[in-house]
Formats: structure tokens, C-alpha cells, sequence
């Protein structure tokens, strides 16, 4: 699978919110964005198999082992309170993910260039005296006889937030890109997450790819009948909700067949399931691994004062 | 919209993971009772459509392009409950496969996007639409208003989980540990983006789509719209061809699909009484609510308390959680929300026992005229 994907179909870009409210806004045709972020999805999707595929340290690991520690991490990060043990943990994130055979360049980018756009700007007037009141360390002047300046309360609260934001999202790309989607499926159904949700959930994951070929479909001849590019606001939010109307046509026919030939195939509302997982000493020394890491870093964090 | 993981505590996105517990159980099984085998394919298909729907990139004035969230339209095209139920599944993908909102903060994430925006908007759509029919121009302005009110519901949920956390959490030299912004700057920053752009944008995506569907796709809308009529009666009948559908007539009574109008109150309710300990944040006190000890006397240039005031004042002094605390003002925070509770309790054993003599007495009436 790995050797498959060339490597210009990976090519990164900036990691994105499909939800639009941050990222680069660049000025381009709704068609082409459309187009562009189907082929984002797809690239995304194929890299991550790739990853998964290759033989490394996270890999080897039970899914459910996986998902359970690092969980276990993820909460470990977000009640941290020293600066210090959420840089350990972010360390420690980087060297699992070097030890998976992910490039440090990747990961550092996949994580240091969403970091910044957001969490950075957001959260830097909060480091000043105004927002945060405090011991000031960077002196900025004073504002009607006031002093004025980063207080060290300020700075340490941006910093704690920058890099929490960072070690979370370094540990769930971690979790998700070492695991293949029908694995970690599995893992969550043996963890007692209801069958039928799971169910739903992969169905779901399936489906948006035929969904997504469709939706590429028409905005492909959208650009083929498309002679000048002319900034048609009313017109073209027309046919983007024809084209999101049309989709749901489409996705509700599909859900009748699915339902018919599930049910011609036995269906009677019950999911049953195939599950074939073991653990080994491999996992336990994982899961052993991350307790002593947790623990240690807790307790560290714990015991000193701030 | 999505929160990342780093800005709620741990014990936040606990307290919404265990909000939403009873939310999705609850949508599981009103999903479940209507649609029967039905259900996994149904919703599978929904999860995938409200995932693609935040990718359509819609264009707006200034050449520039922003995405809508759906699930609005969702909830009119499927039902409040199955929308919630095939948006939370789009922002689990969304969480763990493409890393777009926080792991601990889904429970956040799936209050906000995928229970208070399809409940307000679908509320307010029934508000406005009624049982106008299906091909009224005005179902599709309910639908679009509908998609602006409930995202801007959810972005104002969202600003302030934000904003509580600055307050609620902080290490003992005052630094804050997580979301550091303080309330009165994350709603109107918010608030802003939301009821300016993103809320343009889901309206005129809501909007589209339904008259879309009016024109092209009649049998699409009425899965969610049974016992509502197509047209209006007078061109029903200047049109013979659509008479082979058989229509519920004003004599069939309401359609059995149909609920109660106040429905749509109570959940508006039932999401103030979640905001109740808000209130703990809260500084100074209400105009005019001063008890005559605590009046700022030189503010209003006054000599000494006002005498009808000191002698009418203490008429009641037997009120048993008194200024919302204990007598001994030990547990502030634990009296406020007791308060609530009680309160809540009063009001509700009043309406409720009220509406019960009244049906008594309406059904007793009836049987004497019967």
C-alpha cells in the first residue's frame, strides 16, 4: 500500500477547520475550493494509511492498548499545571512519533503551523497587564500613571495554553494516524462504546466518500461549463445550494438501498461483529510504560509548587 | 466553532461529556422508535451528508468564501433528534480523524454544534413555519432564519465555556490554566464573527438548499414534514393534478406526527436552568434591589433611609434561603444553586399542578356535555 501513493498526491498544506473560522483566506473560485478541499480530504485519508502500514512503534501496539493510553495521556496533558511537565509531555510525544517512522518535519509542521494562526494570536493580548493582572516582567509604559506591561502571570497562562493545545493535538494526530480506521473502530467496540454507534460511525466514514465523489462530480462540471470566471455571488450561492440540496437527495436514495439490501442480507437490527484482537507482552510493556510516564509527571507536577 | 483540546479543563469536558450522555441516549432511541431497522443506514448516511455539507464552500460578497456548519438543516430535512445524533457522528470523524476540535472537548463540541444549534433552530423554525405549506416561500425563510439564530446560540454556548474558565481555574499566583480570555471579551468576539458572517452564510445555505428542495425534490422534504399539506388549499384546487396524493384534510385532526407548540418552550427553559451557575460569576448587584443597610446613600443624595422604605422594608423576614445563601452565608456557591433548585421545584409544582386541576376540570366539563 505504502509505495502506492506518489508523493506529490501528499504534498501537504496548511492544516485547516473545515468550519472556515481560521487558516489563510485565500481569494479563489467557491468551485475550485470545493474541488480543492475533496482532494485535501483524500490526500489526508491516503497518507494516513500509509503510516499506518509502516512498521513502527505505535503500530505494533494493540489499538485498544493504544487508545486507552493514550487517552490517559491526553488527560494527563490537560491537568498539568507546570509549564515544565507539558513540555516533558511534548517531548515524549515527539520521540513516540519518531519511533512510528513519522518525519519530525511533518509532525513538528502538522502541529506548529495551527498552533500559532490561532491559539498564538488569540491568546497574545492576554499576556498583557490589562487582560491579566499581574507582576509585570516586560515593562511597555504607563497608561494614565498606571504601569503597563507582560506580567509574568500572563505569559506563564499563554505559554500553558500554547503548548496544552500543542501536546493534545500531537497526541491525538498520534493516535489517529497510527491506527487504521477499521482497527480503531474495533478498539472503541471492545471498549464497551455502544455496537450500534460504532456501527453508524463506520458506515458514516464509508459513505462520505461516495458522498465526496459525487460532490466532486458537480463541481467538476460546474468548472467545465465555466468559460470566465466571473465573481457571480447570487448565481453561484444558487448552485451551491442546489448542488448541497441534490446531495441530500442523493444520500437519502442511497440510505433506502442500503437499508433494503442490508435487510435482504439478514438484517434485523442487530450489529454483530467479527473480533479477533490479543493481547501481547508488547502491549503490556506499553501500557505499563504509560502508567509509570503519567504517574511520574503527575506526581512531579503535583509536588511542586508554584 | 470547533474548541481544541488545552482550552476547557478536564473537569469541564467531564461535566459536558456527562451532559450529552443522556442527549445522544435519548436521540438513540427517539431516532430508533420512528425509523426501526431503518436507523443505522439513516443516520450513517446523515453523518456523512453534515460532514461533506461543512466542506461546500459558499461564496460571499467581498470574493472571498466560508463554510456552514448544517446542522440546522439537518435537523428540518431529518428531525431535531436524528440531527443530533448524525452531526455528533461528523464531529467525532472530524475530532479524530482529521484532528478539527479536541478529543476531551468533543463532549463540548457536540453540546454546542450538535444539541443547542439543531434543538434552537429547530425551534425556532416550527416557531416561524407553523403549519404553513410545504411549498410556502415561508418555510424556507423560517428554515434559513432558523440556521442564523441557532448557530449564533452556538457560538454564544461556545464563548462562554471560554469565558468561564479564565475565572473558575487558576493556579495560586492567579495565573490562569486554560482558555485565559475573560467572558466579556470572547462573546462579543464571538458573537461578532457569528452574527456578521457565519451566520450570513448558514442562512443563505439553509435558505438555498430548502427553496432548492421546494422545487425540485417535494418527496426529500415531506420525510420530516408529515400531515403538512404541499400547497395552500385555494391553489390545491386551480391544480387537479396533484390530487392523487391523498392529503389530511382540516377534518382528519391533527396528524399523529405532531407535537405540542410548547415543546419548544420547555427545552428554551431547560437550557437556562443549565446556565444557572453563571450566576456565581456575576459581580455587583441589581438597580433597585438593595436591601435599605447596603443603600449607597451619598450616591443619591440622600440624608438617611428613606421612612416608608426602613418601615415597609422588613414586612417579610421569614424567607428561608435568604439573598440566595444559607443564613450563616457558609457555601455561597452551594446555597446559589440549592436556590435554583428549590425555586425551580416552586415553579414547577405550581404550573404543573395548575395544568392538572385545569385538564381535570376541562375533561370533567366535556363528560357532562357528552
Amino acid at each position: 500500500m505504502s509505495p502506492a501513493t506518489p508523493g506529490w498526491l501528499l504534498r501537504p498544506e496548511t492544516g485547516l477547520c473545515p468550519c472556515g473560522c481560521l487558516g489563510k483566506r485565500r481569494k479563489g473560485s467557491y468551485v475550485e475550493k470545493t474541488i480543492e478541499g475533496g482532494a485535501d480530504l483524500l490526500r489526508r485519508v491516503m497518507f494516513t494509511d500509509d503510516v499506518a502500514a509502516r512498521d513502527g512503534l505505535l503500530q505494533r501496539v494493540d489499538p485498544r492498548v493504544k487508545v486507552l493510553g493514550l487517552v490517559a495521556l491526553i488527560v494527563a496533558t490537560a491537568c498539568f499545571r507546570h509549564l515544565s511537565a507539558l513540555m516533558a509531555m511534548y517531548a515524549l510525544a515527539s520521540a513516540l512519533a519518531l519511533a512510528s517512522g513519522l518525519s519530525v518535519a511533518f509532525f513538528l509542521r502538522r502541529v506548529w503551523l495551527f498552533v500559532p494562526v490561532f491559539t498564538g494570536i488569540v491568546v497574545l493580548p492576554t499576556t498583557c497587564s490589562f487582560l491579566t493582572p499581574g507582576t509585570i516582567v516586560v515593562p511597555l509604559g504607563t497608561w494614565f500613571g498606571s504601569p503597563v506591561g507582560l506580567t509574568n502571570q500572563g505569559l506563564t497562562s499563554a505559554g500553558l495554553v500554547v503548548f496544552r493545545v500543542a501536546t493534545s493535538i500531537s497526541l491525538v494526530v498520534l493516535l489517529t494516524i497510527t491506527t487504521p480506521w477499521p482497527r480503531l473502530l474495533d478498539a472503541l467496540r471492545s471498549l464497551h462504546v455502544p455496537r450500534m454507534f460504532v456501527l453508524v460511525v463506520g458506515m458514516a466514514y464509508r459513505y462520505i466518500f461516495l458522498l465526496l465523489a459525487s460532490v466532486t462530480e458537480m463541481y467538476t462540471a460546474r468548472k467545465a461549463r465555466t468559460v470566465v470566471d466571473s465573481r457571480d455571488v447570487a448565481g453561484g450561492r444558487g448552485f451551491v445550494s442546489a448542488s448541497a440540496g441534490a446531495l441530500f437527495g442523493k444520500a437519502h436514495a442511497t440510505s433506502e438501498e442500503v437499508h433494503q439490501a442490508m435487510v435482504a442480507r439478514g438484517y434485523r437490527g442487530n450489529a454483530r461483529t467479527l473480533h479477533r484482537m490479543r493481547l501481547g507482552p508488547f502491549d503490556l510493556l506499553f501500557a505499563l510504560m504509560a502508567v509509570v510516564v503519567i504517574a511520574s509527571l503527575f506526581g512531579a507536577d503535583r509536588l511542586v509548587r508554584v | 466553532m470547533h474548541i481544541p483540546d488545552g482550552y476547557l479543563s478536564p473537569t469541564t469536558c467531564a461535566g459536558f461529556y456527562a451532559g450529552m450522555t443522556p442527549v445522544w441516549a435519548t436521540a438513540g432511541r427517539a431516532v430508533r422508535r420512528v425509523v426501526r431497522t431503518r436507523f443505522v443506514p439513516l443516520l450513517a448516511l446523515g453523518a456523512s451528508y453534515s460532514f461533506l455539507v461543512m466542506m461546500f464552500n459558499v461564496p460571499v460578497p467581498d470574493g472571498t468564501t466560508a463554510h456552514a456548519v448544517g446542522a440546522v438543516l439537518v435537523a428540518i430535512l431529518l428531525g431535531p433528534w436524528a440531527a443530533v445524533v448524525a452531526v455528533s457522528i461528523a464531529l467525532l470523524i472530524q475530532a479524530l480523524f482529521f484532528g478539527d476540535g479536541g478529543v476531551l472537548a468533543y463532549g463540548a463540541n457536540a453540546w454546542n454544534m450538535a444539541f443547542v444549534m439543531p434543538m434552537v433552530g429547530y425551534g425556532v423554525y416550527k416557531l416561524i413555519a407553523r403549519r404553513c405549506p410545504l411549498t410556502a416561500r415561508r418555510r424556507a425563510v423560517a428554515a434559513g432564519v432558523a440556521s442564523y439564530v441557532g448557530l449564533n446560540a452556538s457560538a454564544l454556548f461556545a464563548a462562554i465555556e471560554l469565558g468561564v474558565q479564565r475565572d473558575l481555574f487558576r493556579s495560586a499566583n492567579g495565573t490562569p490554566l486554560y482558555a485565559p480570555f475573560p467572558l466579556w471579551q470572547t462573546i462579543p468576539a464571538m458573537l461578532l464573527a457569528h452574527l456578521l458572517v457565519a451566520g450570513v452564510v448558514e442562512f443563505a445555505l439553509t435558505f438555498g438548499v430548502i427553496s432548492y428542495l421546494q422545487r425540485a425534490n417535494l418527496p426529500v422534504l415531506r420525510i420530516n414534514h408529515r400531515g403538512i399539506a404541499d400547497r395552500s388549499p385555494t391553489r390545491a384546487t386551480a391544480e387537479p393534478r396533484s390530487d392523487s396524493e391523498p392529503r389530511p384534510g382540516p377534518a382528519s385532526g391533527p396528524a399523529p406526527g405532531t407535537r405540542p407548540a410548547w415543546r419548544w418552550a420547555v427545552v428554551g427553559l431547560a437550557a437556562m436552568v443549565v446556565l444557572t451557575p453563571l450566576g456565581l460569576l456575576a459581580g455587583g448587584g441589581a438597580f433597585g434591589e438593595d436591601a435599605p443597610r447596603d443603600l449607597d446613600l451619598r450616591k443619591y443624595g440622600l440624608q438617611g433611609v428613606p421612612r416608608g422604605l426602613a418601615r415597609y422594608s422588613g414586612t417579610w423576614s421569614r424567607a428561608v434561603l435568604d439573598g440566595y445563601g444559607f443564613g450563616s452565608g457558609s457555601h455561597p456557591g452551594v446555597a446559589y444553586v440549592l436556590s435554583a433548585v428549590v425555586g425551580l421545584g416552586a415553579i414547577g409544582v405550581i404550573v404543573f399542578g395548575g395544568l392538572g386541576v385545569g385538564r381535570v376540570v376541562s375533561r370533567r366539563r366535556s363528560r357532562e356535555v357528552a
